[in-house]
């Protein structure tokens, strides 16, 4: 007799790619301190990129000696899991104090390379303590920068990274679930700093969103809005003439962007450091009359605008 | 939780000094002049099917071009979907070789017709062509067509055509097909994506 196999009786050759991709604690920030430095050179924005690069090693440092922090229990893992909502969720997750001693800590190591502007910046924030700490990052998590000491915010936004790392990596993949919403963190429901596509293995050609704040990495598939969803006229936008690994993916229907970059023609690639390098091209979508869907720390505008 | 909020930032050359890197003390002079030295690029990258065999792999096309009228657009790069559940990103060695394909001169770019009895292919327009093709069939089926089977029974059978259908059609494609020749009478329809 003829066996009839049913679907999913036949296993597939290779195995899925993972829907999330946590960040590797012990390596990150040190490699995002080396990709500054090797950006750096002879680049227009040399000198903050290697501000940048001592913002990065000292957050390596911060998160290596991370102490004892609360964590959420096992029954809002459990809710969150049934209902797709992140459980770290940056405006909601109840932060303790650990993080003031991050912050510290890295303005400590990187007081001496900033400039004067942001020396005083930094000086006046450490001044003022923990409540003064606790408001910047209520508005920077909330992406409400009117009025805040931009000098001051992208170190604590440095912090809150390490923060975030230390709960993410602490917890492990198993704690967290697809999101009901696909274009923002699962971890944190941050909105992605940029997409990337990954070389190797079986990740091969696949594009993930990576985190803004937590760094962790989700699935999406390509020629997709990060934004709206949408499916229609998406388009590339690169810098005429360059080797293509950074281009914006455009959307007609929503008119935003957001960078998406491609390991496989620069394996060296690194989400935080080429989004800062590549502000050239934000420029340019500026001026094509696209608006960038992604906030990042380290770059904070003057003026937001929510649509 | 504000899950659904839509934000969006201004990066703006105008900008740039009352931003964070100004705040912070460092000159947007520099940047600014780069980008002014800088044109945007545009491509597209679009999902199909490679038409080869009954696997349908998914392929990612890239072109070239603002899709603005007068500018011709240019196919650059082809590979295989990452994202299709059946190929996950491969292709053969003659699907990887789609573009050139795609880009060959020896490909036929309108309808030519051979007649009986001569050796010289002739251009001939599209409407010709359908006007054509529909006058044999119309020809061969008012010859052959079968009203009734040996018993008498109405079987309505054109027997001495079939039709192969592409592997590429997607399920309205095969409806349809299915619909129009099986109301022809046509009884040997089958698709290549069996094969």
């Amino acid at each position: 007799m003829t066996t009839i196999m049913k679907p999913g009786e036949i296993e597939p050759p290779v195995p899925k790619a993972p829907w999330l991709r946590l960040p590797e604690r012990e390596t990150l920030f040190a490699r995002r301190g080396e990709r500054c430095k090797t950006l750096a050179k002879g680049h227009v924005l040399e000198e903050y990129l290697l501000f940048m690069a001592k913002v990065a090693e000292a957050q390596q440092e911060a998160l290596n000696s991370y102490g004892q922090t609360a964590l959420p229990d096992a029954a809002l893992l459990h809710l969150c899991r049934q209902h797709g909502m992140p459980p770290l969720a940056r405006q909601n997750w109840q932060r303790d104090a650990s993080w003031h001693g991050a912050l510290r800590e890295i303005i400590g190591m990187v007081r001496d390379a900033a400039k004067p502007a942001t020396k005083s910046s930094l000086d006046r924030l450490l001044a003022e303590g923990g409540p003064a700490f606790e408001a910047m990052a209520d508005r920077l998590l909330a992406g409400d920068y009117a009025g805040i000491d931009l000098a001051a915010a992208p170190l604590v936004g440095a912090a809150l990274q390490v923060y975030w790392m230390h709960l993410v990596t602490t917890l492990g993949r198993d704690a967290f679930e697809r999101s009901a919403a696909p274009n923002l963190c699962p971890v944190c429901a941050s909105p992605p700093l940029t997409s990337i596509v990954h070389h190797d293995g079986i990740e091969k050609g696949q594009r993930y969103l990576h985190c803004s704040l937590c760094a962790s990495e989700w699935h999406m598939v390509r020629i997709k809005c990060t934004t709206c969803q949408s499916t229609k006229d998406i388009a590339y936008h690169g810098i005429a003439g360059d080797a293509g690994a950074i281009k914006a993916e455009t959307c007609d229907e929503c008119q935003s962007y957001l960078k998406i970059m491609s390991m496989e023609h620069d394996p060296n690639l690194e989400p935080t450091v080429d989004d800062l390098a590549s502000l050239p091209l934000d420029i340019l979508m500026d001026k094509a009359g696209f608006m960038r869907s992604s906030a990042s720390f380290f770059l904070i505008p003057a003026e937001e605008v929510v649509a | 939780m504000q899950v659904t909020r839509r934000q969006f930032c201004k990066i703006c050359a105008a900008g740039l000094g009352g931003s964070s890197l100004g705040v912070m003390g460092y000159s947007p002079d520099e940047v600014l002049a780069q980008a002014h030295a800088f044109k945007l690029s545009r491509a597209t990258e679009t999902r199909s099917n490679c038409p080869y065999c009954s696997v349908s792999c998914g392929v990612l096309i890239y072109s070239l071009g603002d899709n603005a009228k007068n500018a011709k657009s240019e196919i650059i790069h082809l590979e295989g979907d990452p994202d299709n559940p059946v190929n996950r990103g491969t292709l053969c060695p003659k699907g990887a070789g789609l573009l050139d394909m795609i880009q060959s001169p020896n490909r036929l770019n309108y309808p030519e017709v051979r007649e009986p009895g001569s050796n010289e292919w002739k251009r001939i327009s599209w409407d010709q062509a359908f006007t054509r093709i529909a006058a044999h069939m119309k020809a061969d089926r008012d010859t052959n067509f079968v009203t009734e089977n040996s018993t008498g029974l109405k079987v309505n059978r054109w027997p001495t055509v079939g039709f192969l259908a592409s592997s590429s059609a997607f399920n309205e494609v095969g409806y349809i097909s299915h619909k129009i020749l099986r109301g022809l009478g046509v009884v040997t329809i089958d698709t290549q994506a069996r094969i």
